[in-house]
């Protein structure tokens, strides 16, 4: 968990990144910080976000990013 | 059927009474029967193209969704489970690219081919290129990748389909509407609603204001400014360029007016289109405000499945590597974002000047995403505060120049004549007198009209950042004065609009 909000300080500097609950829906996250927090999950835990998991609810806060990264870690 | 018409009100009119009418399990039938009349109207033989394409998609998407309910046998072991899976996947898959490349193919056909091939291998009466093609190839991409990536299940009942692909409102010019969220307006009954009924009337005459009295006028203008640019001081071109930036707003947010308009009388809410774009401070933020249903199409089925797929991904990494990690960092956005505006130039014309206009809008995008650091720099030198009235208007300003001169290219009458006005715009120095400040300018009367139409609508922007000004005008106005301007609306439609509409085409982005 710890080297996810790591990357998501890095996409999203102004955001307050353990606490947020709407990183799309608030628009903090747009469609090039998306990609290239999609780009820096994929590198550091060796899985592969395709578009299925391209969805709000995946992205809204950092518990659901985990969530998704743990669940598709599990299912390899 | 012309939108611009007595026949088309009498259309609606018509549509309206019959839809409340009938029970309302029977109005997704009645828009169905609508939508089909109304395309018939435009060609009884492309009718035949839609239904055979209609069809398609929904078997298609049909066996899609039956392939993902498959199963392994009870008691199959971890291999065999991983191979069924394994198939699966592979023939859903399959079934989509067939259904992609008949739905692009079939696009491309029309827009790509016959165009160019037609005219030498098929007589003149068979070359019928069916109504709002692009839109509901569109559509039916969407659908059937969104039954692929499972977000929607798969339409079991044929005709709904049918309505939702050739549905008359967005049938010609958008917007593009995805099957998850329309599906719900279209198919839910509706009961009948004053507050959505005059709502819907006050919008539909507001279209039809901002089409007929200033879209129709100001094109009268713009097609000499195009004709005879060559002639015109420096200046006189660059307040034409803006105009024709203005027109074409008036003309396609008219249009959706008119038929957000009508499905609101309807109790059916179509996505919307367009949301202020000229308040827009920067290229990136006006195309997520300008057709706001294409971008968001461009978006999903072409940006974020090249974005996130494995040869990008590996690219990044690999550039990574080899260029350091800011390099990196956007390689996989950039790379969609060509094809994506390579994409959207082709979408909106074949010529060269088309394709040139797309990649432009995509530098200019691609360029402030990787010179942000640099941005960033120069406004903390030259103090510039992202809040401060200034700054905004400085990167409204720069926006709205900027993208008026890139709309113009492609539009003057090919790539060679944008760039000759460009030219012009910047050598042509400036006019001997005020008199000769808008050359193109023949119906003064009408000008006049259209400006003081520019002047509301950019009044009614203003207001609507505060909220709906049809709400707001039902709190401040008694419903008498709402009566008055809804007549003057309309006595302005009789009076300037029908005037400059006689000789005026159709809408613009129907062509697309």
């Amino acid at each position: 968990m710890d080297r996810l909000l790591e990357i998501l300080r890095d996409v999203a500097p102004d955001a307050d990144v353990e606490n947020e609950t709407g990183f799309i829906d608030s628009g903090i996250l747009d469609s090039f910080s998306l990609i290239n927090l999609v780009s820096q999950i994929n590198e550091t835990f060796g899985v592969e976000l395709g578009l299925e998991q391209l969805v709000p609810g995946n992205f809204n806060s950092a518990a659901a990013m985990w969530n998704m990264i743990s669940r598709l870690l599990e299912e390899e | 059927m012309n939108i611009i018409s007595a026949y088309f009100v009498l259309f609606c009119a018509g549509l309206v009474v019959l839809y409340y009418a009938v029970p309302r399990k029977w109005q997704w039938p009645v828009l169905l029967a609508a939508s089909l009349a109304f395309y018939c109207m435009g060609g009884v033989k492309a009718i035949a193209f839609v239904l055979a394409a209609a069809a398609a998609v929904f078997f298609a998407a049909l066996g899609i969704d039956r392939l993902a309910s498959l199963r392994p046998e009870e008691g199959a072991d971890a291999g065999s489970r991983a191979a069924f899976k394994k198939s699966i996947k592979l023939r859903r898959r399959l079934v989509l690219t067939a259904a992609l490349v008949f739905c692009v193919g079939m696009l491309a056909f029309f827009k790509l081919l016959v165009p160019r091939a037609g005219a030498r291998f098929l007589s003149a009466d068979s070359l019928i290129v069916p109504l709002g093609i692009s839109y509901f190839s569109f559509m039916s991409v969407s659908y059937l990748c969104d039954v692929y990536y499972k977000k929607i299940k798969a339409e079991k009942n044929p005709l709904r389909l049918l309505l939702y692909i050739c549905f008359f409102p967005h049938i010609t010019q958008g917007p593009i509407s995805v099957y998850g969220e329309l599906s719900g307006e279209l198919f839910r009954e509706h009961a009948f609603s004053y507050d959505s009924f005059s709502n819907g009337c006050m919008r539909f005459i507001w279209g039809f204001f901002k089409k007929t009295v200033v879209a129709n006028a100001l094109a009268e203008c713009t097609s000499v400014l195009f004709a005879e640019y060559r002639g015109y001081s420096g200046l006189s071109v660059i307040l034409g360029v803006f105009v024709y930036s203005v027109q074409t707003y008036a003309d396609f947010s008219g249009y959706m007016d008119i038929m957000c308009g009508l499905c609101q009388t309807l109790d059916i809410k179509l996505a919307e289109n367009f949301r202020r774009p000229f308040f827009s401070k920067s290229v990136a933020e006006y195309w997520r405000r300008w057709h706001i249903t294409l971008g968001a199409w461009f978006k999903n089925y072409v940006y974020y499945p090249i974005a996130v797929s494995g040869w990008a991904q590996k690219l990044g990494r690999k550039c990574k590597q080899l260029f350091g990690r800011s390099f990196a960092k956007n390689l996989p956005a950039t790379v969609a974002l060509v094809a994506v505006w390579f994409l959207t130039g082709l979408w909106h014309g074949t010529g060269a000047g088309y394709i040139v206009w797309g990649l432009l809008n995509g530098a200019v995008i691609i360029i402030s995403l990787w010179a942000e650091p640099v941005y960033e720099k120069l406004r903390t030198r030259f103090k510039m505060k992202d809040g401060a009235f200034q700054t905004r208007a400085f990167r409204t300003a720069r926006t709205f120049i900027l993208i008026s001169f890139l709309k113009v290219l492609p539009d003057v009458g090919g790539l060679k004549d944008g760039l000759g006005l460009w030219k012009r715009a910047f050598t042509g120095g400036m006019p001997s007198g005020l008199s000769g400040l808008l050359p193109f300018v023949s119906d003064k009367r009408a000008f006049a009209a259209a400006m003081a139409g520019v002047v509301l609508m950019l009044i009614v922007s203003l207001v609507q950042r505060r909220g709906s000004v049809r709400e707001l005008m039902k709190q401040k106005l008694p419903f008498a004065a709402r009566i008055v301007v809804f007549a003057l609306l309309t006595l302005a439609v009789i009076y300037f609009g029908v005037p400059a509409s006689i000789d005026a085409g159709g809408f613009m982005y129907a062509q697309f």
